[in-house]
């Protein structure tokens, strides 16, 4: 006889395209979005005329608004969002721990120090995102190297590698704060740490999209090992797993596509906490459903997020308080509607 | 040929000596109980079977093979582990966490298919818990829990189980469940099954219910006994071993020879005695 599975999975099922196309909905629209007045018809002549090339009867200012600020945002927006969820996702299994955010091994702080001091010396925004990858990049090292003892690399171990090397990068951080120029390179400095995407251009899309694309489909790929790592070390090495190899695969990609994503937009918090369980919420706890789940879900989340954030008021509120403002009381929402599913 | 052969194994940690020259071998199709008190080594010689611990001193072959010249996957092929009943995990449904048992068998980057859905599927018809396909594993009692855990076990397709005290923690019900289980699981798989723990009237209860069973006393490190149920577990070999007066009672359950158990009566560790005593009076 053969047995049939009796799952329920509907929304699993239609899931994939669904996945791709909620980001790409959010992006189109939100190229109609914006403080600077464009018509309708004026956007949709202006993306015709890009595609097809020829000339349309929209002000140059215009054209330059949709498809030079606009649209790059919007596809940062969802690359930034997607990126930090995913390695959040990721993590969160990889420690088998749900309190786990895509810093915890100290990727933000290590950025937030590379910036400041990409700021305070040379006040070249390439130079910037240069330094803030450096120092991502750096932090983990550091907390992987203090995590690894015998031969093995113990998770405990690692996140308090992660705790440490994130309060030193503070603190160094609060020192760049208080040497810094205070009419000129501390608000830049404190803007920064809280998140902007106010810089996205194409330059800042072809920066960022080696590190991102590389790490978020290295965690796409490894979605199912994920599952397994997150038995804990003991019952994934029985199932066959090289332990340690998979985990530096995973703190490698998580790394590659979170410091790829906060070294053009600064720190935006909450995003790799909360999306990861709003994925869990819908679509169960299985990382082959979840991790494009959580890619799918913080892209649109971020593009929204960076919507409100330019319409709300007069001038742009950084993200992180708003993904708190915003993404808190959903979350605490959901909790209550799912009751926790399961833990 | 053995399924396993130990070798004069040692093992120690920083301040402990876990394991002190201990040497077994292990055929097809028996069980090995490793009976013995808390600390004595149990835990360190099974996780040295699956590859945890680098090896000090000794050898161990897997049916012939020197398990340091097996990589960690061709091992997983040969040699699967049941933990103890746990649950800190993430509330996975309880067919995905058996299909886990299928990752020997799944490419770096791929995920289990069709047919490893169906080996998972089997695995829970097997374990006669079909139905819990769609629940939630952390939402299982510790019994349900285990009985997921065998089924993982079994859709691993290995010749050789290893168990961690598979029934601590359970109630009777649950503790008799999972016997029954893994007597049906060795006798309708022929597998071999290395098996950790506290009750030394687990091996009774497999011998009488036809599974060829040895036992291995251990105490501190070491292997003091091994041999037949009859042969070790043994008024004088349990306070020995446990510190532990006993009677072995002989129990007719319809089978042949009937089933052995033993009762504790009272500790004879003197010291502890002493202490008692000082209390009361």
């Amino acid at each position: 006889m053969k047995l049939k599975s009796t799952r329920r999975r509907a929304i699993q099922k239609g899931a994939p395209l669904l996945f791709v196309l909620l980001p790409l909905l959010f992006i189109i629209l939100s190229i109609f979005i914006g403080r600077y007045p464009i018509s309708a018809q004026m956007v949709i002549d202006t993306v015709w005329s890009k595609i097809t090339g020829n000339p349309v009867a929209v002000p140059d200012i215009a054209q330059a608004v949709v498809w030079d600020i606009r649209l790059p945002r919007a596809i940062l927006g969802a690359m930034v969002g997607g990126a930090l969820a995913v390695s959040g996702a990721s993590l969160q299994g990889l420690f088998h721990n749900p309190l786990v955010d895509s810093g915890i091994l100290g990727v933000s702080s290590g950025a937030g120090f590379g910036a400041a001091l990409g700021i305070i010396l040379f006040d070249n925004v390439v130079m910037i995102y240069v330094l803030s990858f450096a120092f991502s990049l750096l932090a983990v090292m550091l907390s992987y190297m203090i995590g690894r003892i015998y031969s093995t690399v113990p998770n405990i171990m690692l996140v308090l590698g992660g705790v440490i090397v994130s309060s030193i990068f503070s603190a160094l951080i609060s020192f760049l704060k208080y040497v810094a120029d205070p009419y000129d390179q501390l608000p830049t400095i404190v803007f920064w740490l809280m998140g902007s995407l106010a810089n996205a251009d194409y330059r800042e899309i072809s920066i960022s999209l080696l590190p991102i694309a590389v790490g978020t489909l290295g965690l796409f790929a490894l979605r199912w090992r994920i599952n397994v790592l997150s038995l804990g070390d003991k019952e994934a090495r029985s199932l066959g797993l090289n332990i340690r190899l998979y985990k530096m695969a995973v703190v490698i990609f998580t790394t590659l596509a979170t410091a790829g994503a906060v070294s053009v937009s600064g720190i935006i918090g909450w995003i790799g906490l909360v999306i990861p369980h709003i994925g869990r919420m819908i679509v169960g706890n299985d990382n082959r459903y979840l991790i494009p789940a959580s890619m799918s879900i913080g892209a649109c989340f971020l593009i929204l997020i960076d919507n409100a954030g330019r319409m709300l008021t007069g001038s742009e509120l950084p993200l992180s308080i708003l993904t708190a403002l915003v993404g808190g009381p959903f979350y605490v929402y959901l909790l209550k509607r799912t009751k926790g599913g399961g833990w | 040929m053995h399924v396993i052969e130990i070798q004069h194994l040692s093992f120690a940690y920083p301040q402990l000596d876990a394991l002190q020259d201990v040497s077994l071998h292990m055929d097809q199709g028996e069980v090995l109980c490793l009976v013995g008190p808390n600390g004595c080594g149990k835990t360190t010689l099974l996780d040295h079977l699956i590859g945890a611990h680098s090896m000090q001193k000794g050898q161990i072959f897997f049916e012939g093979k020197d398990l340091r010249k097996m990589r960690t996957k061709e091992l997983s092929k040969k040699i699967g582990y049941v933990p103890q009943s746990r649950r800190n995990t993430f509330p996975y449904q309880v067919l995905d966490f058996v299909l886990m048992g299928r990752t020997p068998y799944t490419g770096v980057f791929a995920s289990p298919n069709e047919n490893d859905m169906q080996i998972a599927l089997d695995a829970l018809d097997q374990i006669g818990i079909i139905s819990f396909q769609d629940r939630i594993f952390t939402q299982l009692s510790g019994g349900e829990r285990q009985l997921v855990i065998l089924a993982r076990a079994l859709a691993q397709k290995t010749p050789l189980l290893l168990m961690d005290e598979p029934t601590a923690h359970l109630d009777f019900a649950h503790e008799m469940m999972i016997l029954e289980t893994i007597v049906k699981m060795i006798k309708t798989q022929n597998l071999s099954v290395m098996m950790a723990t506290h009750f030394p009237n687990h091996a009774f209860y497999l011998q009488s219910n036809g599974v060829p069973t040895r036992v291995a006393m251990m105490k501190q490190g070491r292997i003091l006994q091994i041999g037949q149920p009859d042969e070790v577990l043994t008024v004088p070999n349990i306070e020995q071993v446990f510190g532990v007066n006993s009677q072995i009672l002989s129990i007719q359950n319809g089978q042949a020879g009937g089933l052995k158990t033993i009762v504790p009566t009272k500790t004879t560790n003197k010291k502890e005695r002493m202490m008692i005593c000082d209390k009361i009076g």
